[in-house]
């Protein structure tokens, strides 16, 4: 029974159907499928301390997004799988999530070394990926350009601590590196900077890890006498140089190393050597950016501890992803990573801005100081817990 | 006095290699087990100091005794469990299948130690200062830790060679069946071995802990450190080992000084590679 033939019948059903329609749920954005974000991250392996805040940050950073509508007027849903730490298992489960998972979006792993692994495949299958975890600038090339930087490049590690040195008189630099890509990014990027600033570099190496002893090394930078000794090192390597500077009778102005200081173990494993000694931080909980105290106060709230900056890089990663796909009004993933590399975004840890590559050159590495057991932010001047102390003293 | 102080540097380093290696020297030398999770005893210990210390407030070193008698438990019970049963199947192959046992041992302990400590590395803030002496610096953490390897070195020695249980041990070592004709309980002597040298290695974690930073992870690195250091100084030799590590040592620390970090650090394995190619015989039991 065609009802276009009984105008009347129809016009009755119609008018039955619209009270009735009251009753039935609006087409909202639960009724729209998730966008799924797809990622690795290290649950297990050497990596797992460090990558458990990164992913907190993220999850929050999801759950903040979801609470006020989420994408697109669709919830977003995490997808994680564990890389044990691998850049070879990422490298699987990334080609997974891809190919099998389908994901809407991805989200980088944890550390320079996992990231350098999946890097290839990103560029292969052209995910726009946000990399929260990589500070290795070598990634970021012509070649790779569906990698996005979303932390401060290790170009930028300890930036600021020559040119403060400087102005407070020190001539001379001895420049240690660790054998890495990342380390030795920081490495060359501080001996060509205190080459511009006229400083001169007395002695330089670079080892590789395990190290057991730096007796021969620390011996070697006494005799040279520097007034700044930069380290571009790891946890295990940053406790090594400063103990064996101690063992070796040796205070140098002024002592900076990047990663290892600004992490909670650092201060009880060395004691009171730790005292005036320089790190580096690209978040940093008096950052004035937006929404910074509230980032603490949930991310507290949620996990019951203090994010660090690897929470605030994560965090950030997928606000800047979502900027780009609400402004897109997409999930085309060549939209997205075009957005990203031609416009800025302010995060909780500053403006995130990268080139034509990728490579980050909107976030910064601030100076943090060690004093009396307590990391204080002493440079930019502007945003300054304390001021800049010297000389070091070694004890 | 520059050159006096890389020596003293160098034999400093000496004394922590004869700590690490003279345990895994023991087991090998007298059951002919490659002890593949040496390197997880020594973390395990060391991460156990760190977080005694750290929770008491007490010397890190008063844990020692301790750490020494529950290893030796340990390593006596795991011994007749896990290495004795594959003794049954002649010493060749019993090498290899502990070779793979002990892998297995290894990979657990880690998993162990990451779960119980989480893989950052730690550190005992203990001895960080150096003694000073004709106007040289001595490590003190290196000196304490010298000492007590001279002291295991020597306390070794002394046992082997002066005691009946020591000279069963060596016995065994040297020809199982003719310690067998002397009325020697080759089992008992083996475990023995095992405990001592499991005692041993954990002893050199309570050490190794207060010089440098230890995590999970960097166990592997310091079975491959011993293992190369006992190939330079002979399989089973005590005193050849001693000597070994105290010349790495040194060698290291004047390529430290002279050449960088880098060379520093391959410098053994290139040793390694030259005394084998040169002295192919000295991967074998001395």
């Amino acid at each position: 029974m065609p009802i276009h033939k009984y105008p009347r019948l129809a016009l009755f059903a119609g008018l039955l159907a619209l009270p009735c329609a009251a009753f039935l749920p609006a087409p909202t954005a639960e009724a729209a499928p998730p966008i799924v974000i797809g990622g690795t991250i290290s649950e297990t392996g050497p990596l797992a301390v460090d990558a458990d805040y990164q992913i907190k940050g993220v999850k929050l950073a999801v759950a903040d997004a979801n609470a006020a509508g989420g994408w697109l007027g669709r919830k977003l849903e995490l997808k994680l799988y564990d890389d044990k730490s691998s850049a070879g298992v990422a490298d699987r489960l990334y080609e997974r999530l891809i190919t099998d998972d389908k994901v809407d979006l991805l989200i980088g792993p944890y550390s320079s070394g996992v990231t350098t692994g999946i890097a290839p495949l990103i560029n292969k299958y052209q995910m726009a990926t946000m990399e929260p975890g990589a500070s290795d600038p070598s990634i970021y090339h012509s070649g790779n350009k569906w990698n996005i930087q979303g932390t401060a490049s290790s170009l930028q590690y300890l930036d600021q601590l020559l040119p403060a040195a400087k102005d407070r008189g020190a001539k001379t630099v001895a420049l240690l590196g660790l054998e890495s890509a990342f380390t030795l990014a920081c490495y060359h990027a501080r001996e060509a900077q205190a080459k511009e600033l006229g400083m001169k570099i007395v002695y330089q190496t670079t080892y590789s890890l395990p190290q057991p002893d730096f007796s021969s090394i620390a011996l070697a930078v006494k005799n040279a006498n520097p007034d700044v000794v930069v380290a571009c090192t790891y946890y295990p390597d940053a406790v090594g140089i400063t103990r064996s500077l101690h063992e070796q009778g040796f205070a140098p102005k002024f002592l900076g190393e990047t990663v290892g200081p600004v992490e909670a173990p650092f201060t009880k494993a060395v004691g009171p050597l730790a005292n005036r000694l320089v790190t580096n931080t690209g978040w940093w909980s008096n950052f004035k950016t937006p929404d910074n105290q509230g980032f603490i106060e949930r991310y507290k709230a949620m996990f019951h501890q203090d994010p660090d900056y690897h929470a605030a890089t994560g965090y950030a990663a997928i606000q800047v992803l979502g900027a780009a796909v609400k402004a897109t009004n997409s999930l085309d993933q060549a939209k997205i990573r075009d957005w990203l590399l031609s416009h800025t975004v302010d995060t909780i840890q500053g403006t995130f801005k990268v080139n034509e590559n990728g490579l980050s050159l909107g976030y910064v590495q601030d100076l943090l100081q060690i004093q009396d057991g307590v990391l204080k932010l002493v440079y930019p001047t502007a945003n300054a817990e304390a001021t800049l102390q010297f000389p070091y003293t070694g004890s | 006095m520059l050159a006096l102080q890389i020596l003293v540097n160098g034999l400093l380093l000496g004394g922590l290699y004869v700590l690490i290696a003279q345990s895994l020297n023991l087991i090998f030398g007298v059951m002919g087990v490659v002890n593949l999770a040496h390197g997880a005893f020594i973390v395990v210990a060391g991460l156990f100091t760190y977080w005694f210390a750290s929770s008491t407030g007490i010397n890190p070193l008063a844990v020692l005794p301790f750490v020494f008698i529950v290893m030796a438990l340990v390593g006596a019970g795991l011994q007749p469990l896990l290495i004795e049963p594959l003794m049954k199947m002649g010493r060749s192959k019993a090498e290899l299948l502990s070779l793979m046992v002990t892998f297995g041992l290894d990979y657990v302990l880690v998993e162990l130690a990451l779960q119980v400590w989480g893989s950052s590395f730690v550190s005992v803030p203990y001895l960080q200062s150096s003694w000073k002496l004709a106007g040289l610096d001595f490590s003190q953490a290196l000196v304490v830790t010298g000492m007590f390897a001279a002291l295991v070195s020597a306390l070794l020695y002394w046992w082997l060679n002066r005691t009946d249980s020591g000279k069963s041990l060596l016995a065994a070592s040297q020809s199982e069946t003719g310690a067998i004709c002397c009325g020697i309980d080759v089992k008992r002597v083996r475990m023995l071995a095992f405990a001592l040298g499991v005692a041993l290695a954990a002893a050199a974690g309570v050490l190794v802990i207060i010089v440098e930073a230890l995590a999970p992870q960097t166990a592997d690195d310091l079975t491959l450190l011993a293992f190369v250091i006992i190939a330079l100084g002979g399989l089973g030799s005590y005193v050849g080992v001693a000597v070994a590590a105290l010349l790495l040592g040194v060698a290291q620390s004047i390529t430290g000084y002279f050449v960088g970090g880098n060379a520093e650090y391959v410098l053994p394995y290139v040793l390694l590679i030259l005394v084998m190619v040169a002295l192919p015989g000295r991967f074998r039991r001395a």
